[in-house]
């Protein structure tokens, strides 16, 4: 008999009032998968991600958690998952043990399990030799680990992490990605947001974009620059500023552009030749032409309109 | 895991010198304040003085003076003259003045300050007008004390001496006990701001146990201040309890209740830590002072008195003076204000229930 997968989401969606921040959300993450959830800003990521933790009721849809459904079994479901929030959920004035102590505390670990997992826990985020140390008196990386390492104290089946590296020195980024590739390949399932694609492209077995409350593409890196990116075009022009507002102004008519000073993407799969004619009608020289390879980042371009960090 | 939750919170409470400062240290030093407000006034054997002036050899001024001087809470002081007298009340030596006029036919006027509120001065008026009357038309002299004051059925009989801590005492406990209420809102607010809320609310935890684990550290907390501060006022300050001490410390627990109770619908009426800061401040401010936590409710008028009630603050200090001041006071004594205070915390936590949001 094969094991439930990591994570079910069936139809699963939320509305505030008139507004519906996620219409009805399928997604499934298997045991040992690393899945990256990627999303503008206002996409429905927090709220997905926090109907399936069980910190927000759905208004429709069901969350399985290992097999355990959040909404029939909450207290089973909610013990196989771990959180790691945005914010750095932990208390400053205490710490990094009493920290832990308090959170193991919430999924039932007591006495000499507790201290165990606590020593686990600091060992694998590197804060062991600092556990007796206020948190406060911590780097906002080291905080960032602290974070992580309550969010796994209880060794959870499933790990969900929201934007774990934001605001972090590279030596903590770089430590937290080994540990998430150290606990992925240790067989713990994990869904990771983020805002940067490198991080997701690199971590991640598979990755879902969602946008406007759906999800809208789910595959491997390749599969989603295969199936929704093209070589990428990218236009250099030269002219007076006002003049370059114009003529981009009259070139996004007739294609999704991205701007980067006076340089302009093309989204791919477009046709060429009437943004470069409007370009030059308006007055803008096209000072070089470049193809670019095809990327996660053109693929999530294509998909949702938008630039990740621009929609941030 | 409320177990864990109270090791937290109280270790994040020695922490914060802000909040055990408020908590703590502060009502010590309104209690000694305002304690110290009162400790000149009558009550502490410091009578007030009365100016009298009389023409030589007039009878009715001796006999004025003899009456004032065996008055509990007065002492007369002779002035040269009528003038005399009245620029002593003016410039505020005494608290009023007699002058017995030459002619026998001319009434004795008492000289005081009109403008003095109505609470202050017309005790004072009272009791000397009952004093020249002794003195000018004294009763026969078997006839022994025209008046004597008694308790009637019902209320127990008050300690012989009482200091004004057995009400600055009392007064202070509960207008700061009612202060947790602030610290249980920001507690609310704090949790949410870090997301230390979030993590709880995904933890295999009932909603219920959620809240209990933040709500039941503060009622600890707020018991143990009670006890600190009354513990102040028995041992530092020679605060007296003459009714049963099981009563006050039931009171007390019922106090802490509707307290937290109340920072429990602050935090269920949300708002930024700045608008708490500001807005429950003010209101548990207001609730004091309606309640005679500032100002004793028995001097106030009427009005006030019943407001007054309107509030739990209220309520306590009613409880708190019959067992300080009260000899013999039981539990079934208190049993209303005890009633009263579970009340207004049911009805808070209830209000507090329906409006609060756990996954705002």
């Amino acid at each position: 008999m094969t094991a439930a997968p990591a994570l079910i989401l069936r139809g699963l969606g939320k509305d505030y009032g008139e507004r519906t921040a996620v219409g009805a959300i399928d997604l499934e993450v298997a045991r040992g998968e690393c899945l990256g959830l990627l999303g503008p800003n206002g996409a429905g990521k927090t709220t997905t991600i926090s109907m399936a933790c069980g910190v927000v009721t759905p208004s429709r849809g069901a969350v399985e958690i290992c097999g355990a459904s959040l909404a029939e079994a909450p207290f089973r479901a909610k013990a196989l998952l771990g959180v790691v929030p945005q914010q750095l959920a932990i208390y400053e004035e205490l710490t990094a043990t009493q920290n832990l102590r308090y959170f193991g505390a919430l999924y039932g670990l007591a006495g000499a399990r507790l201290a165990a997992q606590i020593a686990w826990a600091l060992d694998v985020v590197g804060l062991r030799d600092r556990a007796d140390e206020l948190v406060g008196r911590y780097s906002g990386g080291m905080q960032r680990r602290l974070n992580l390492a309550a969010g796994l104290l209880h060794r959870p089946e499933l790990l969900v992490l929201d934007e774990p590296t934001v605001g972090v020195d590279p030596q903590s980024r770089n430590h937290i990605f080994a540990t998430v590739r150290a606990l992925r390949d240790e067989g713990m399932a994990i869904v990771y947001t983020s805002h940067y694609m490198e991080e997701v492209e690199a971590l991640c077995d598979r990755i879902a974009i969602i946008d406007r409350g759906a999800i809208v593409a789910t595959g491997t890196v390749a599969e989603l620059v295969a199936q929704h990116a093209g070589r990428g075009l990218e236009l250099e022009l030269a002219g007076e500023p006002g003049v370059l507002e114009a003529a981009i102004a009259r070139a996004s008519e007739h294609a999704e552009l991205r701007r980067d000073g006076a340089r302009l993407h093309v989204s791919p799969h477009r046709d060429l030749a009437p943004v470069i004619a409007a370009l030059e009608e308006a007055g803008a020289t096209i000072a070089r032409i470049e193809s670019r390879e095809a990327t996660l980042e053109t693929a999530f371009l294509a998909l949702t309109g938008h630039a990740l960090r621009d929609a941030s | 895991m409320i177990g864990a939750a109270i090791v937290k919170d109280t270790r994040l409470l020695l922490r914060d010198r802000g909040a055990l400062i408020s908590l703590f240290a502060l009502p010590i030093v309104f209690m000694l304040a305002f304690g110290s407000i009162f400790q000149f006034g009558p009550e502490r054997g410091e009578p007030r003085a009365v100016a009298v002036w009389a023409a030589d050899g007039d009878p009715r001024g001796a006999a004025i003076r003899s009456v004032l001087d065996d008055t509990p809470g007065f002492v007369a002081q002779a002035r040269p003259d009528a003038d005399a007298v009245r620029h002593a009340v003016a410039r505020e030596e005494v608290a009023a003045g007699l002058v017995i006029p030459p002619d026998a036919a001319a009434p004795v006027e008492l000289v005081i300050d009109l403008a003095a509120p109505e609470q202050v001065r017309g005790p004072i008026q009272g009791a000397l007008a009952g004093v020249v009357q002794r003195a000018l038309a004294p009763p026969p002299p078997t006839q022994g004390p025209l008046v004597v004051a008694t308790s009637p059925p019902g209320l127990a009989r008050p300690l012989e001496q009482t200091s004004s801590l057995q009400i600055a005492v009392p007064g202070n406990a509960v207008l700061f006990g009612f202060f947790i209420a602030l610290t249980v809102a920001m507690a609310f607010v704090g949790e949410r701001k870090t997301g230390t809320w979030r993590r709880l609310l995904a933890a295999p935890v009932p909603r219920w146990k959620a809240l209990l684990a933040t709500l039941v550290p503060y009622y600890l907390v707020g018991a143990l201040q009670l006890a600190f501060l009354f513990g102040v006022g028995a041992l530092g300050f020679g605060m007296q309890v003459a009714g049963s001490t099981l009563a006050l410390i039931v009171l007390s627990l019922a106090v802490v209740y509707c307290a937290v109770a109340l920072g429990f619908l602050f935090a269920a009426l949300g708002g930024s830590e700045k608008q708490l800061g500001g807005v429950a401040s003010v209101v548990l401010l207001v609730m004091g002072l309606l309640g005679g936590c500032m100002v004793p409710r028995m001097v106030m008028p009427e009005l006030m008195q019943a407001l007054g009630l309107a509030v739990p603050h209220g309520w306590a200090l009613e409880g708190y003076y019959d067992l300080l001041v009260r000899q013999g006071t039981g539990l079934g004594d208190v049993a209303l204000p005890i009633g009263a205070l579970l009340g207004f915390g049911t009805g808070f936590a209830g209000l507090g229930l329906a409006l609060f949001r756990f996954e705002k």
